[in-house]
């Protein structure tokens, strides 16, 4: 059957089962591979994206779900909040291998959407659900408090 | 190896408008197989006529800053435009060889201490051709012309040419063998805290790095590989016929490791592997359970084993002792668990190959590959991506992973990409293996250790692969790594080893030996300290010669004011001193304890790598060897029951997240020492660091790995 999905700005339509987490028509059938595979039980984040805005993992998130909400990924270019997160990534040197990093700058600027300036305790939670086995944790609290969000 | 045993050459084979720079070397060999010198071409730099330079990189990235501070050391040298440098990953040639064999191999923190120097040479050289085919055309003196930010210019005139302007005059010219190299303070990039390189990381922060598992092109096809849960069990028969029918399967097939569903679509195959029905032969391994090992593992410690080191008269010592300590150890078997599952994609078509993958052992890898297909290696493209985490996993002696995607593509007529499950991951072993140690201590009235005794039981690392020369009489090199080359002044040794074998595959994991003998070690010390009645670190200075671990010691103590650290009720600090590949590396970690629960709340970490090539990144390294080396401290084990893993995935594999992350101090020593490694030196110190702080804080030994409060 085939589904209508709003990613990154483009409309796509998908003949997919429906039944199938959206990491995998992402990166299988869309060729989108900016969104990674970690450990396909909502375990480890790497696979963030928002949907209307909110972090969810994609791998626990079925096609079917989707209805007509927005998809943005780690390659979207236009929105402004997604740069600035980028932006600091790269000024406070986070990646190593970089792997995870899809995952926590998505899952971060979810977190900066709904709350444009966390403490530190609200960082930690929010967070905590994406694994980075390369421990840039450190960075990544530096790079999350340096936003500002607001402006 | 010198340069100046090199001939350099260059080759403008490859891209026909461009200039490309190398060597010709003899293959590095080692002493014992070196018979002749073969003479191969390969290449460093790439020169494009529009200015585009590219550094061709041998050494695998994967996390661990490489691609950045090798490309450094060229950049520097040649006055390139840092920004626009763009990076290629290096075809398989020996020339990139490893210092450990004839082949490409990224391990043992060696990138840096053994390539620097060449790739500053590379530089050097080639700016010094480019200055020289300038003063030619503009008919001008070498004194009067400098270069910078890829580009050559006349000071006297204002002139200039790109280095892409170039190409056509050094192509003809002779490669100088002993360039120039710039003095350190005339540097720009080499000893400056350097970003990752922008390229790298604008790649990796908005997903367009291309990692093994993002490899894409037409017709391309997925396979899962249904792989025995107990270690050594074999097929008997299966029933395909179910999983057959569901969407997209294209293929079901039995292999050597496993049986391989081959699908339009990942999920498709591995959602078909619940489908399949399988009679296996589960073997013997199948009654063998943790409580099994520690049995065997008891019996072998309580045996003589093979000798790592003797010296000295150590009954003489103990029996002359005034006081002994004691300790028994445990450390389980370990996944490395890199955040990309585990994945290689093979093209097989009859005559040739290609191969796409992140590995740490690119040479090794198209071997098996071509060994499979019956071809020759050469007939094999190896394409290595960037790898989403090593940590020694993509290193895989025996390249299982890379099996299984060889035999799943092997006769199929499309290139078919083989991934993993996170549960395959963890379950499927290439363990850092399961440890059991015994150590013993002899001390003096004064408190100084007279005597040193340890047994450590654990499967052999490295026998049979390919650092086999590592495993000596007996020994293995991650059993004595760390231990028997310890930095103390001690008269007396007696270290033993044993190598048990069980169906479970073993592999190097993050700073390999130095996982349990670092704990060992400095967990023993600081019970010596203790017992002495000394500060520990006071006491490790007293038992010391090396003047740069002494020093290290005092910067930690300087950093961590550790002589005012506050005694609060459940809070405790520890301290540890860890050689390792050619660095040392100090911390002091504090700790706080609550019921049945501990949180590391600050790490004070000193490193003294000889000189500090990127000092950012080596604190960026520092950082993740603690946060790496924390987890398996405070949460990792893979268990063992009815000769399966008892964990499949990150709800039972514990790692480390970022609430876990203490805050971390770094501190640079630079030596002047000889340059040592980095990736792994960060990892050994933690595991007692944290151990001797829950014991300041408790008054508790904790011996073994992972620490549970109780």
């Amino acid at each position: 059957m085939t589904t209508k999905l709003k990613i990154d700005g483009v409309t796509y339509d998908v003949t997919v089962d429906d039944e199938t987490p959206l990491l995998w028509v992402l990166r299988d059938h869309l060729n989108l591979t900016g969104t990674k595979y970690g450990c396909g039980a909502a375990q480890c984040g790497a696979c963030t994206v928002l949907l209307d805005g909110k972090a969810i993992r994609s791998c626990a998130t079925f096609l079917k779900e989707i209805g007509d909400k927005e998809i943005m990924t780690i390659a979207n270019t236009t929105d402004p909040l997604l740069k600035k997160v980028q932006e600091a990534w790269v000024e406070e040197d986070v990646p190593q291998c970089g792997y995870c990093q899809s995952g926590q700058i998505m899952n971060a600027t979810g977190l900066l959407k709904a709350n444009s300036n966390p403490t530190e305790e609200e960082i930690l939670a929010e967070m905590n659900g994406n694994i980075c086995r390369c421990g840039t944790y450190n960075r990544i609290k530096n790079a999350i408090k340096k936003i500002n969000a607001g402006a | 190896m010198g340069l100046s045993r090199r001939t350099f050459l260059k080759n403008t084979a490859i891209v026909s408008s461009a200039f490309i720079v190398g060597f010709y070397l003899p293959v590095k060999a080692r002493a014992d197989e070196a018979t002749k010198e073969t003479l191969r071409p390969n290449a460093f730099i790439q020169i494009d006529p529009d200015n585009t330079i590219t550094f061709l990189m041998g050494q695998a990235e994967m996390g661990q800053g490489t691609y950045t501070a090798l490309a450094m050391c060229i950049a520097d040298e040649l006055d390139a435009a840092w920004d626009a440098v763009q990076f290629k990953a290096a075809d398989i040639d020996p020339v990139y060889n490893s210092v450990f064999g004839p082949w490409m191999l990224t391990a043992g923190s060696t990138s840096i201490s053994t390539k620097q120097l060449e790739m500053r040479k590379v530089g050097a050289a080639v700016n010094e051709m480019l200055k020289k085919a300038a003063a030619k055309k503009w008919n001008a003196a070498l004194s009067d012309i400098k270069t910078k930010n890829s580009h050559v210019i006349n000071l006297k005139t204002g002139d200039k040419f790109t280095y892409g302007e170039l190409v056509a005059d050094i192509k003809t010219m002779s490669i100088p063998e002993n360039p120039e190299l710039k003095a350190l303070k005339d540097c720009s990039l080499i000893g400056k805290p350097t970003r990752r390189h922008p390229s790298e990381a604008w790649a990796k922060v908005t997903g367009q790095t291309e990692f093994g598992i993002d490899v894409r092109m037409d017709n391309l096809k997925y396979a899962a590989v249904l792989h025995p849960a107990v270690f050594g069990a074999t097929i008997v028969s299966f029933d395909p016929s179910e999983a057959l029918k569901r969407d997209g399967i294209l293929k079901i097939k039995q292999i050597p490791t496993g049986i391989a569903v081959i699908a339009e679509h990942w999920f498709q195959a591995k959602e078909a592997l619940n489908h399949i029905h399988v009679v296996w032969d589960k073997g013997e391994f199948a009654n063998v359970s943790s409580d099994d090992l520690r049995k065997e593992y008891d019996t072998l410690l309580n045996t003589p084993g093979a000798s790592m080191r003797h010296d000295g008269n150590t009954a003489k010592a103990f029996k002359e002792a005034h006081s002994i300590i004691s300790a028994d150890y445990e450390f389980p078997f370990l996944a490395h668990a890199p955040m990309e599952p585990l994945n290689c994609t093979i093209h097989h078509t009859g005559e040739s190959a290609k191969m796409w993958t992140g590995g740490q052992v690119q040479t090794v890898y198209r071997k098996v590959c071509a060994d499979i297909l019956g071809l020759k290696p050469e007939d094999v493209e190896y394409n290595n991506t960037f790898l989403g985490g090593g940590f020694g996993r993509r290193a895989a002696a025996n390249a299982d992973y890379i099996k299984d995607a060889v035999y799943t593509a092997k006769d199929e007529e499309w290139p078919i990409m083989t991934l993993w499950t996170r549960e395959d991951d963890i379950r499927m072993g290439n363990y850092r293996p399961m440890y059991k140690n015994k150590a013993r201590l002899a001390l003096n009235k004064y408190g100084d250790i007279t005597a040193f005794e340890a047994k450590v039981v654990g499967q052999p690392v490295v026998k049979d692969t390919i650092l086999g020369f590592l495993f000596k009489d007996g020994v293995d090199w991650a059993q004595w790594d760390g231990l028997t080359d310890h930095p103390y002044s001690i008269m007396n040794h007696d270290m033993q080893a044993h190598s048990p074998s069980s169906p479970i595959p073993v592999l190097w994991w993050r700073s390999v030996g130095h996982t349990q003998t670092a704990p060992l070690v400095e967990g023993i010390v600081d019970e010596a300290a203790h017992k002495a009645g000394i500060d520990p670190i006071a006491y490790r200075i007293s038992m010391l010669d090396d003047l740069r671990c002494i020093k290290l010691l005092l910067d930690v103590q300087r950093i961590s004011d550790w002589k005012n650290r506050k005694k609060e009720k459940n809070v405790g600090y520890g301290v540890s001193i860890v050689k390792s590949f050619g660095s040392i590396v100090a911390q002091v970690a504090k700790v706080k304890v609550t019921k049945n629960d501990f949180k590391v709340e600050n790490v004070w970490c000193s490193v003294d790598c000889g000189f500090a090539l990127n000092p950012l990144n080596i604190e960026n390294q520092m950082i993740s060897g603690i946060n790496f080396g924390l987890a398996a401290t405070k949460y990792s084990e893979i268990t063992i029951k009815n000769g399966e893993a008892e964990q499949s995935n990150f709800y039972d594999y514990l790692v480390t997240r970022i609430s876990d992350a203490p805050e971390i101090k770094v501190s640079i020593v630079n030596s002047g020492e000889k340059i040592g490694g980095i990736g792994e030196t960060a990892v050994p110190p933690i595991f007692p660091a944290v151990a001797n702080a829950i014991f300041d804080a408790t008054g508790k030994r904790y011996h073994s790995l992972p620490i549970k409060i109780s």
